[in-house]
């Protein structure tokens, strides 16, 4: 409990402290976003009153203050650009990221996992050779081409096997759940082969470690073949490390969707944060750096949380214990 | 169960580990198996129950009862782990699985071997576990939250839990301090010795090993350099190798013997053999003394 | 996109070292010493020929030669002009004029390709010194023997490293709008972070060890007990991650540049012929073809590069390189304990 008490801590300072690193970083950076959002060759009446507008004639401390007690009470800013709230576009962006990388996880989880344990179980050199370049090159496709050829093969259109809509999210969003579904299957395939390259890396070099541990042993000395052993106990030793991977993979998919998001024309959280900062729209670039930074803390936080359930060593033991599967 | 090995060899990558071993087990005795540490026991003790890396080479024949462990499938392997041959590890701070509570882990050869249902495996597993001296709380504990004397009690319980013909204990004692070494020597020797077993007994250290075998092959890189009577090794050892882990063996006993003679009378309750070792290995120490 | 493979970056890394101690759990992991003039010289040399022995070390190191040919040659000739267009042959098929054919301008795809992997050179050598030297910094600040300092450095890397790159790249795209920098910096800063991670267990080794112990006695300087002692250490692993770090610059590249704050239009790079390609993708798919099977193969071979250096940078596994150490009068790794 003391754990919980002192991890949740830990969550409030370094929210406070992305909050700081995002608001200087946004103003200390050289180059006037006023003028740049005005556009080229625009009356300086026009620029002083976006100045204005955005509150950047304020001394420094006043424009973080406000900013940050706004946060407070859940007010995420008004877009300049758009006069909508910045809290509500992201919402309406999050129903389409949301489902995306979740579809994109669990394609990567049926791919990766699977592929890694069959690796770290392969005896032949020759097989396991053959495991690694597989992973290898699954992982070094740029997503960009990647989504491309998914487009080329698949896709209503152009597509050799015409089945699904090459781009764009239906206007009517998930009311029509079958035509949401459907557009969203190719990115999300792209996205979890790249990333299901990489799970399946990380699977085989957890399960190769934990196949040379006692544990393994003496599940096999107490009556398991080795691919029992490796698959209920080496499997299970590595469920803390791959659970705190693919937490993390979750949380970066958000941002690392973003070429796919554009490429498919899906109007999505990452799609959305390039078109501000493309329009220099600074009150909602800030607000959804800064949500975006809390939602990386919140599940590295749900994943040290996880270990501790997933680990019995570390429940009784003390907050540094140090684990060594 | 009557172990063979003949003309075993074990080759790791390009380095060759075990050369040419020759070892024999009858039924019912127990046997030690002495050697320094990098001289390959482990080795011998793992390619016994078909545990070696894959990419390792054994040749050679390896008969335990009727079974030729060293050309066996991966199915009659696990066949015979567990339900014949029972194994107690070196470390079992890392062998007992730590997502397992302790009963558990005992239970797990019941379960892969026999068909029991839940009630019986439980009940087989509690009387396993008061047989070596451990309470009905502990049950439900982790190996972490457990002494190391306490773990390696766990570990006895699961090898010996099905009953098996052979126990091979590779270095159970290495990890402990030396009050419970000799508990657990004991505690091991009396448990084999009422099932009537055999055990293949792997360590390094000759105090412990004449508390355990009766007879014993020592191992020096990879090779059998000398075998025969455990008493007669510790007394008159041949190769210079068995003369320097009797030394150090010796050396050991000198400090432990002093402080524990007190001790000794009282552990040995627990198994008429063990007194009798213990009560020679202390004049051998008088003697070198001398 | 850059993102997606930041994963597996450092999973690359764990992978490659797991399976080298796999291959050599039986040995000891202390590192090589001081290593004298001699053996410095003739290092790279023993590196790079036991690399060309192995099928994947041959081919990463064939198109690494190529990449570096290519960028060369790209600055004093390309088949056509790079502002050479022709109206009158757009997207054109390969033909013996256009070997890889025109793109919507009727420029040369291969000259555009050619000039753009000069451009990716750039990128990824700036990226890679930036990484290196930011990696380092930290590296020293991490095995410090200030404790506070130390102390701090760890609990930043932690804190820092969970940021991605592209939302680095987004916040210096601000001001800055697209530019190189953009890519260098924040994949620099990015991969010095997860260097100085993979880096640490080790560093932390050599700078408690006895001989370190040792030097700092005999008064030699903290900055020469970290050049002579904990870099030759931290070595292997360093190379491994920043050729790793150098495949996911070329896919950050490529993933930046078509969000459009990459490398800037008119300049070419890699990404650039992918990212103008995919506007036409329904019309003329041939044309986005050639960038994005250049740039995989070229991230393929990075991470064969990796995987190759370190099995051949580390004594440990490179048996050659410890008869060099040998000769030379040093202690090589290895010696001082016996197999378990």
């Amino acid at each position: 409990m003391r754990f919980v008490i002192r991890r949740l801590a830990l969550f409030a300072v370094a929210l406070f402290g992305i909050s700081l690193v995002v608001f200087v970083a946004l103003r200390i950076l050289p180059g006037d976003v006023a003028s740049i959002m005005a556009g080229l060759n625009s009356p300086p009446e026009r620029v002083a009153a976006l100045r204005e507008q955005l509150g950047l004639n304020r001394s420094l401390p006043a424009q973080y203050a406000d900013w940050v007690s706004a946060l407070c009470h859940g007010d995420f800013g008004t877009s300049v650009l758009t006069g909508r709230s910045v809290g509500a576009q992201v919402g309406a962006r999050a129903q389409v990221t949301f489902p995306l990388i979740t579809l994109g996880l669990l394609i990567a989880m049926a791919l990766g996992i699977p592929l890694g344990c069959a690796a770290a179980l392969a005896r032949k050199p020759a097989v396991r050779a053959a495991f690694h370049v597989v992973a290898i090159i699954g992982g070094s496709v740029p997503a960009l081409w990647g989504g491309l050829l998914m487009i080329l093969l698949f896709s209503r259109g152009s597509g050799l096997i015409a089945v699904f809509p090459s781009q764009g999210f239906p206007q009517a969003g998930w009311s029509d759940p079958g035509a949401a579904m459907m557009s969203l299957i190719l990115p999300a395939c792209t996205v979890g082969i790249i990333v299901g390259a990489g799970l399946m890396r990380y699977t085989r070099a957890a399960l190769a470690q934990t196949a040379q541990s006692d544990a393994v042993a003496m599940a096999m000395a107490c009556g398991m073949t080795r691919t029992q052993a490796i698959l209920r106990v080496g499997l299970r030793l590595a469920t803390a490390q791959l659970v705190s991977v693919i937490g993390l993979t979750f949380a970066e998919m958000i941002t690392g969707v973003m070429v796919i998001e554009n490429l498919f024309a899906l109007p999505g959280i990452g799609a959305g944060l390039i078109t501000d900062v493309g329009n220099r729209d600074l009150i909602a670039v800030q607000s959804e750096l800064f949500m975006l930074a809390a939602f990386f803390l919140a599940i590295g936080l749900i994943v040290d949380l996880l270990h501790r359930v997933l680990d019995p060593r570390l429940q009784s033991a003390g907050d540094n214990a140090e684990v060594n599967a | 169960m009557s172990v063979d090995i003949q003309s075993l060899s074990v080759t790791l990558g390009s380095v060759q580990i075990v050369h040419d071993v020759n070892v024999h087990i009858a039924n019912g005795e127990r046997v030690g198996l002495v050697g320094a540490s990098g001289s390959g026991k482990s080795m011998i003790a793992k390619a016994m129950l078909g545990l070696l890396p894959v990419d390792a080479h054994v040749t050679g024949s390896l008969m335990l009862g009727d079974v030729n462990t060293a050309n066996a499938s991966e199915r009659t392997l696990a066949d015979v782990r567990g339900r014949y041959v029972g194994t107690v590890f070196q470390n079992p701070g890392s062998a007992l699985n730590p997502v397992l509570p302790v009963v558990r882990q005992i239970e797990l050869p019941l379960k892969l071997h026999y068909n029991l249902n839940a009630t019986e495996r439980y009940e087989r597993a509690m009387t396993m576990l008061h047989k070596v001296g451990l309470d009905d709380d502990i049950a439900r504990a982790y190996p972490h939250q457990l002494s190391g004397g306490q773990q390696q009690r766990v570990g006895i319980a699961t090898a010996l839990v099905t009953a098996p013909r052979l126990i091979i204990a590779d270095e159970p004692t290495t990890a402990l301090d030396s009050i419970t070494q000799r508990q657990i020597v004991d505690l091991l020797v009396s448990l084999v010795d009422d099932a009537g077993a055999s055990m293949l007994f792997i360590t390094h250290d000759f105090a412990v090993l004449s508390r355990a075998t009766t007879r014993s092959y020592v191992l020096d890189r990879g090779e059998i350099v000398e075998s025969g009577d455990t008493e007669q090794l510790l007394t008159h050892p041949q190769s210079a190798h068995t003369r320097e882990l009797v030394h150090a063996a010796r050396e050991l006993t000198l400090r432990a013997t002093q402080t524990e003679s007190a001790q000794n009378t009282v552990l040995a309750d627990n198994s008429g053999m063990s007194s009798v070792a213990t009560g020679t290995l202390t004049s051998k120490t008088e003697e070198g003394r001398a | 996109m850059s993102n997606m493979t930041e994963t597996s970056n450092t999973t690359d890394t764990t992978t490659t070292l797991t399976e080298r101690n796999e291959r050599k759990n039986e040995l000891p992991r202390n590192a090589a010493e001081v290593t004298t003039t001699a053996t410095r010289r003739r290092k790279p040399l023993i590196v790079v020929r036991s690399m060309w022995s192995h099928t994947e070390g041959r081919f990463a190191l064939i198109v690494m030669a190529v990449w570096l040919a290519v960028s060369l040659i790209s600055l004093i000739w390309t088949p056509y002009s790079l502002l050479a267009t022709d109206g009158y042959h757009v997207w054109a098929k390969p033909s013996a004029a256009h070997i890889l054919g025109t793109d919507g301008t009727g420029a040369d795809v291969l000259s555009w390709l050619m000039a753009g992997s000069r451009t990716n050179l750039l990128i990824v050598i700036l990226t890679i010194a930036c990484a290196a030297a930011f990696g380092l910094l930290l590296v020293a600040a991490m095995v410090s023997r200030h404790s506070a300092l130390a102390g701090a450095s760890v609990v930043a890397v932690d804190a820092l490293i969970s940021i991605p790159t592209v939302l680095l790249a987004l916040i210096l795209a601000v001001p800055l709008g697209a530019s190189i920098m953009v890519i260098v910096v924040a994949c620099g800063f990015g991969y010095g972070l997860n260097l100085a991670r993979v880096a640490r267990p080790q560093a932390l080794l050599a700078a408690r060890s006895a001989y370190v112990e040792a030097a700092l006695w005999s008064g030699a300087s903290s900055l020469r007990v970290f050049v002579g002692h904990v870099l030759p250490n931290i070595m292997p692993v360093m190379l491994v991650q920043l050729s790793l770090s150098a495949g996911t610059a070329v896919l950050a590249e490529s993933g930046l540049t078509y969000l459009g704050i990459g490398v800037p239009s008119g300049v070419p790079s890699w990404g650039h012929s992918l990212a103008t390609s995919v506007k036409f993708i329904n019309v003329y798919p041939l044309t986005v073809l050639w960038p994005g099977l250049i740039v995989t193969v070229v991230v393929i071979a990075l991470n064969l590069l990796g995987d190759a250096l370190g099995d051949a940078a580390d004594p440990l596994a490179n048996t050659q390189l410890r008869v060099v150490s040998k000769r030379a009068g040093t202690n090589p790794a290895g010696d001082k304990g016996s197999a378990a």
